[in-house]
């Protein structure tokens, strides 16, 4: 008995015997929908969709270069944010959402899981552009950051802040957001590709485990840096939502994105039965969640700020409402709001595979914008330099397109490398049957 | 029994002349251990929702039971206590209205002291019923179903302790009605532009629909009590009406209608023609849903609109842009918490209520305050960094001197308590053992509760007991009307809860029948 018990990885004396386990896992690996043609991708049949991607990518990153030089340095390099920080959106809210459905023990998006992870431990793509940007800002002295340029003497709003905004800080707070998220999506999709070949069901558990610590981990640094990057363009503004702002893109980027991948996956006539439509009910019913949860925040955000109307925090809207942008103001309040809302909140919509991937697509769009609205005003204000006007649209969307397309080409190399299901998650019996019912 | 014909050993059952409770439990708890049989970590499992290896019928017997056989003895304790308590209340809102609002301790500078503290903290109070019901149902959380209608009733409860005080608090109460915009012969209107005018209306929708929410659920369920209640007079096993008081206790009134003769009229009157068809299931379980989807937003509306009140101002201490979302977690926060402290109690006084209400659902719900607690924590140290990022002087020495610093900040140890109880005690979740531990979630439930109280006298004192003028610096000391005013609003609320308690389905059993394993047998594993 005793020599069973040292064998055996029995979690506790209620839980399930390894002999039940084991046939689980059998009865799981016999169904007709579990057969490695629908659960894996080979490397070849991405292999065309991901070079494309980054030709783009490379592409979009050239014609950037090449508008730092001949256009200007100040709206290439926000351009080049734009991308940035919505790729890492992109990647942190996939995070976010794997430990949420780790601490959840949820069953409905274990065959869904799979593509969050890919994308999250993509993180690195992200992390490796903002390091960049960093470095840029740091050594330029401030191109759009523009408290990093003390040349201007006293300054009484940056000498109280300077214990915060300053290099060497920024740059440790820089190393110490990519060490909490390259770690923990790593160390996450690790332990779920180990479990495909092992079936070691504790691995559920430490998966659970490590979740539950990192979302603090995660809201703090996704927090901070949102503080970094975005909120501190204006050095003189400041929103105590600023954090939840940006973490609202994140949880809709991402949910728009694994849309699109799982979509493409279905049409490349992979994971058949697995994700079903019942599968993107849930999918969309989050996203429907977070393009309502989105508006909620950056609703509270502005409406406080502008009913207070204190000088200090309405300039951040005034350089925004007043100096051309205001047709972006409506587009993100019918685009990113009130459309998606009424489109979204249709069943068809969520259930429809082609339906719900044309809305990821489309919100992802407007995340963009999102981003667009924060970062691009910015780069003109109190400059000389004047908006070159088309040639400046088409910069940015070489900077968003070369960004996006980057990163999605390394997803897209990532997915083949595991199967496209958690295939022995302990609670995957429960998915493969998942209903709504309603 | 086996002489018995069926219809009247139900009968029996039902009347609580035979043990209403089915008192053995099949399933103890795993011996040797603290475990129930739930709190298995074994990530292949879910854990059970109903224990004991109960049968429908038995779940109907141990829930109707509650409000069928007698109270245990200390529920008339309890009431006795609590209605004394919540009569006091009443009696300090009478001479709050006869004399006037200078019997609290406002003054010039604190104008909203005590009065709005209560409120905020009991509309908050309320939102773990609408979250459990609304949004848990939404994101399928099947355990919900063992606390939400005892939520849901905590909820209305609270909602009615927190209407009172922004009626009161205006002076001359019976202009109260000034609150709403009612066409008057003066032309005289409330301000559209105002936070306090959208907080009426939002705490007035929400009261609405979580009553309706509430009721609705309830309707199955007592129709449930009124059928037992038919049954039991037909086959004429229906007790007389006893004397319930400690004075005279089991006194036969023979002059008083039967107790099941009243349930039949009461509880039918309610049933709303509930006849367990199946298009009326169809029908309940369409408008729950649309129930539910109506109160989503309202979870996190009235608790929004709440925080207007403070932040679209310009004091500093309230404006601040993450109010809202920060607002809505403290109150989920403080509601699960108040779930917890009436709930865990009510394990050991009535009979196997802990079969229904396992050791996992506490672990779940200490999950939830570990959760919200750090939300609430984070949105402290987003506070505390912005008003030092911000540098914008005022606001920063409403932290540093007003709340903070002992030395210098009169209202330090309100500020500490507040992060102590709202952040320090939850932490202990962090731990398994002290998550499964009912005593331990207890006190930290009942720390979150003060704390949870102090966080909105934090808010609102400390941030308007200093303007910009040292002269107009003034402390605010309760009077003993203010406290014995919340005092009694405490026994208003549990007043309310033991009725509930007493007269009402505790468990919505139709969602408890559905969780428990019968209700599966289509399952393939």
């Amino acid at each position: 008995m005793s020599q069973i018990a040292a064998n055996k990885p029995a979690p506790d004396i209620t839980g399930m015997q390894e002999a039940d386990w084991q046939a689980r896992l059998d009865k799981i690996a016999s169904d007709p929908r579990m057969n490695e043609d629908n659960t894996t991708i080979s490397a070849a049949s991405v292999r065309k969709a991901a070079m494309l991607m980054l030709i783009i990518g490379a592409v979009g990153i050239l014609v950037t270069l090449i508008g730092a030089v001949s256009i200007n340095f100040r709206h290439a390099l926000g351009a080049f944010e734009v991308g940035v920080f919505t790729a890492l959106a992109i990647s942190l809210g996939s995070l976010f959402w794997i430990l949420v459905f780790h601490s959840l023990n949820a069953s409905w998006p274990i065959t869904l899981r799979r593509q969050f992870e890919n994308i999250a431990s993509t993180i690195w793509v992200p992390v490796i552009m903002i390091v960049i940007v960093a470095l840029i800002e740091v050594t330029q002295g401030g191109v759009l950051l523009t408290w990093l340029d003390r040349s201007g003497g006293y300054n009484h709003l940056l000498d109280v802040k300077a214990p915060y905004l300053n290099a060497p800080f920024f740059m440790v707070r820089i190393l110490i957001y990519a060490m909490i998220w390259i770690g923990i999506s790593h160390i996450l999709l690790k332990w779920s590709r180990k479990s495909d070949e092992t079936g070691d069901r504790t691995l559920g558990r430490k998966a659970r485990f490590l979740s539950g610590a990192g979302i603090p981990l995660f809201a703090l640094s996704t927090a901070f840096a949102s503080f970094d990057f975005l909120m501190s363009l204006d050095y003189r503004f400041f929103s105590t939502m600023w954090g939840v702002y940006y973490f609202a893109s994140c949880g809709l980027a991402s949910l728009s994105a694994v849309a699109i991948v799982a979509t493409l996956l279905r049409k490349a006539g992979k994971l058949d039965g697995l994700v079903t439509e019942e599968h993107f009910h849930d999918l969309g019913k989050l996203i429907f969640a977070f393009v309502v949860f989105w508006a909620y925040i950056s609703f509270s955000q502005y409406f406080l700020i502008w009913y207070s109307n204190i000088p200090e925090e309405t300039m951040w809207y005034i350089s925004r409402q007043q100096h051309g942008w205001q047709w972006l103001f409506v587009t993100m309040t019918i685009g990113h709001f009130a459309l998606p809302f009424l489109l979204l909140i249709w069943r068809k919509t969520k259930r429809t595979t082609m339906l719900l991937c044309g809305m990821g697509i489309y919100l992802l769009v407007m995340v963009v914008l999102d981003m667009v609205w924060i970062i691009r005003p910015m780069v003109y204000l109190n400059t000389t330099a004047t908006d070159p006007g088309l040639a400046g649209i088409w910069l940015d969307i070489a900077g968003v397109v070369g960004v996006l397309g980057i990163f999605g080409g390394v997803v897209a190399l990532k997915i083949p490398k595991s199967p496209l299901l958690p295939l022995k998650d302990p609670m995957l019996h429960e998915c493969l049957h998942h209903k709504n019912y309603v | 029994m086996s002489d018995t014909h069926p219809d009247q050993t139900i009968a029996l059952q039902a009347s609580g002349i035979a043990s209403v409770q089915p008192v053995a439990r099949r399933q103890p708890i795993i011996p040797g251990t603290k475990d129930d049989g739930t709190l298995s970590e074994d990530p292949t499992l879910r854990a059970p929702l109903v224990l004991g290896d109960r049968s429908f019928s038995e779940v109907t017997d141990i829930v109707c039971g509650y409000a069928e056989a007698p109270m245990p003895k200390i529920w008339l304790t309890a009431f006795t206590i609590a209605a004394s308590v919540a009569g006091i209340a009443n009696v300090m809102i009478l001479y709050l209205i006869i004399t006037g609002v200078g019997v609290w301790g406002l003054n010039n500078q604190v104008d909203w002291a005590w009065d709005i503290t209560n409120f905020v903290f009991w509309i908050g109070i309320g939102h773990a019923g609408t979250l459990i019901s609304a949004i848990l149902c939404l994101l399928k959380q099947n355990w919900r179903t063992a606390v939400n209608r005892a939520a849901e009733a905590m909820t209305i409860f609270a909602v009615i302790c927190a209407g009172i005080f922004p009626g009161i608090h205006v002076g001359r109460a019976w202009m109260a009605w000034f609150l709403a915009p009612v066409p008057n012969s003066n032309g005289i209107w409330p301000n559209f532009r105002s936070p306090l005018l959208w907080d009426v209306f939002a705490v007035s929708t929400y009261a609405t629909v979580s009553l309706l929410f509430w009721y609705m659920g309830m309707i199955p369920d007592v129709a449930t009590l009124r059928d037992r209640a038919t049954l039991r007079l037909h086959k004429g096993v229906s007790r007389g009406f006893k004397m319930p008081m400690p004075l005279g206790d089991g006194l036969a009134l023979g002059f008083m209608p039967k107790p099941d003769q009243i349930r039949v009229l009461a509880y039918g009157v309610m049933a709303l023609g509930w006849r367990f068809s199946s298009r009326h299931w169809h029908r309940y379980e369409k408008a729950y849903l649309m129930l539910a989807g109506i109160s989503t937003p309202l979870v996190l509306s009235v608790h929004s609109i709440v925080s207007f009140d403070f932040a679209t101002s310009v004091i500093p201490g309230w404006h601040t842009t993450i109010f809202p979302p920060y607002f809505v977690a403290g109150a989920v926060f403080g509601g699960f918490a108040m779930v917890l402290w009436l709930l865990i109690p009510l394990r050991l006084f009535l009979p196997n209520f802990s079969d229904l209400l396992t050791l996992r659902h506490l672990e779940n719900m200490s999950k939830i305050i570990l959760l919200t607690g750090t939300m609430v924590g984070f949105a402290y140290s987003m506070e505390f960094f912005m008003a030092w990022y911000g540098a914008n002087e005022y606001e920063f020495a409403v932290f540093a001197n007003n709340r903070v610093n002992p030395a210098k900040a009169p209202y330090w140890w309100a500020y500490w308590t507040m992060i102590i109880c709202n952040v320090g005690f939850p932490q202990v979740f962090w731990f398994r053992k002290m998550r499964q531990n009912p005593l331990v979630i207890w006190i930290v439930a009942s720390a979150v509760t003060v704390g949870m109280w102090f966080e909105r006298f934090v808010i609102i004192v400390t941030s308007i007991h200093r303007a910009f003028l040292p002269g107009e610096w003034h402390m605010f000391f309760p009077t003993w009307v203010d406290i014995l005013t919340f005092v009694g609003s405490c026994g208003i609320f549990m007043t309310l809860f033991l009725l509930f308690l007493k007269f009402l389905p505790i468990f919505a059993l139709s969602e408890l029948k559905i969780v428990m394993p019968q209700s599966h047998t289509d399952d393939h594993h």
